[in-house]
């Protein structure tokens, strides 16, 4: 749009006189808390849906086990923190790249359970298989976290919608994870770094790409909220 | 760095409670903010591009007014706005000044906008015709068939019942009498009064 020097006083002047009073948005911290209020217990009905794994008590006994997951919990509390600071124009860009010390933390995690694994078991312990379970189910267990985050990032979506697209789409697939640690059995520690993270990122630079048609509202005239 | 006017986040508050007068004076008052911070910003663009993403950054800020916390100062939420979407305005200038020429850089005096190159033909199209007209009978008519009509001499012989050479003596005549007429005695190669009155025979 383009408009001569000399008409930003009348554009002052109709945007103006269409103003009407607009409901003011909560801060970045309290739409987290409502995004967890939503998403942790529609994760957890997905990880009860699918049966909690037989050997989830053992593991819970392990301090790797709780890292990992905790890690994983982390990056999707982060990365959607992210995302609601990435839609406002007055927060800074390094709340953007929040989500990347405890994703890196999941990664480093992972990473010692492979060098673990090559160590004791050497590089049979590194036989591929395929796992096609984990690209669906951690699309179903972040299913309703990335909606949520459609419709709050929906209401909010001002400035840079595809940093805030990214983030969103990790948050939804890293809690996905955390959630499908509850309900499936990996066979190796390998197997969880390609097809589980292999998975979140493929989801989240998915939701980067095509995220912005769905949270960008259609340009409204002045004068409407 | 300067403290803020109080003013700008109370009138802020109540521009989003849809008080229309504040939000005028808003908008006033950080209007020269937006430019002299879009001019420090790019300091490169002309006046029309300055001026187009400084109005991008009104749009944005009244679509996005809803985002704004009272809790933070208004100047970085304003400029934060400038920052992406006078951003997206000034790129989109600057793609639009590589492939396309702005119509002023033109000079007016241009032949290639014009339909009509020789604009003053129809007034010599007018002298002419009353140059004609002053002519004498003879030579009006010799001149009227041969040149205007484009007849041969027969066919205006023919026409007129003037003899082919009378045709000839007249028509020479009065053209003669056209060129002093519309060019003046020296560029007409004599200094002869007025049209020659002979009339052929």
């Amino acid at each position: 749009m383009m408009h001569p020097e000399g008409q930003t006083e009348r554009l002052i002047a109709e945007l103006a006189g269409a103003l009407v009073p607009v409901r003011r948005l909560p801060p970045p911290a309290v739409r987290l808390g409502y995004w967890l209020a939503v998403s942790l217990p529609a994760a957890a009905a997905v990880a009860f849906a699918f049966g909690l794994r037989p050997d989830l008590a053992a593991r819970l006994g392990e301090s790797g086990f709780w890292i990992a997951g905790a890690a994983a919990m982390l990056t999707a509390v982060a990365a959607a923190y992210a995302a609601f600071c990435a839609a406002l124009p007055d927060q800074p860009d390094w709340k953007l790249w929040l989500p990347l010390a405890p994703l890196a933390l999941w990664l480093g995690t992972l990473g010692r359970q492979c060098l673990l694994v090559l160590s004791t078991a050497g590089a049979g312990g590194f036989a591929l298989t395929t796992d096609f379970m984990c690209l669906p189910a951690i699309a179903l267990g972040g299913f309703v976290p990335a909606a949520a985050l459609v419709v709050l990032l929906r209401r909010s979506a001002g400035v840079r919608a595809t940093n805030a697209c990214l983030c969103g789409g990790l948050a939804a697939a890293a809690l996905g994870a955390a959630a499908l640690r509850l309900y499936h059995r990996e066979d190796a520690a390998i197997m969880v770094l390609i097809w589980q993270l292999g998975s979140v990122a493929l989801l989240s630079v998915l939701a980067a790409a095509v995220g912005r048609t769905l949270v960008e509202r259609p340009a409204r005239r002045p004068g409407t909220a | 760095m300067t403290a803020e006017d109080p003013r700008l986040r109370e009138w802020m508050v109540a521009a989003q409670q849809g008080d229309r007068l504040r939000y005028g004076q808003l908008l006033t008052a950080v209007l020269p903010i937006l430019r002299r911070a879009a001019r420090a910003r790019w300091p490169q663009a002309d006046g029309a591009a300055i001026e187009d993403a400084v109005q991008e950054t009104l749009l944005a800020l009244h679509a996005a007014r809803r985002l704004y916390d009272p809790a933070r100062p208004f100047v970085p939420f304003l400029l934060g706005i400038m920052r992406f979407r006078g951003g997206d305005a000034m790129r989109r200038y600057r793609r639009a000044g590589a492939r396309e020429t702005p119509i002023d850089t033109i000079p007016e005096t241009t032949g290639a906008l014009m339909t009509n190159t020789t604009p003053d033909a129809g007034l010599e199209a007018a002298s002419l015709r009353a140059a004609i007209a002053r002519l004498p009978s003879g030579q009006r008519r010799a001149i009227e068939l041969t040149k205007l009509a484009e007849l041969s001499l027969e066919e205006a012989s023919a026409t007129s019942g003037m003899t082919v050479a009378a045709l000839k003596v007249a028509t020479h005549r009065g053209l003669r009498a056209l060129r002093r007429m519309m060019l003046g005695p020296e560029m007409a190669g004599g200094a002869v009064k007025g049209p020659d009155h002979h009339d052929a025979p």
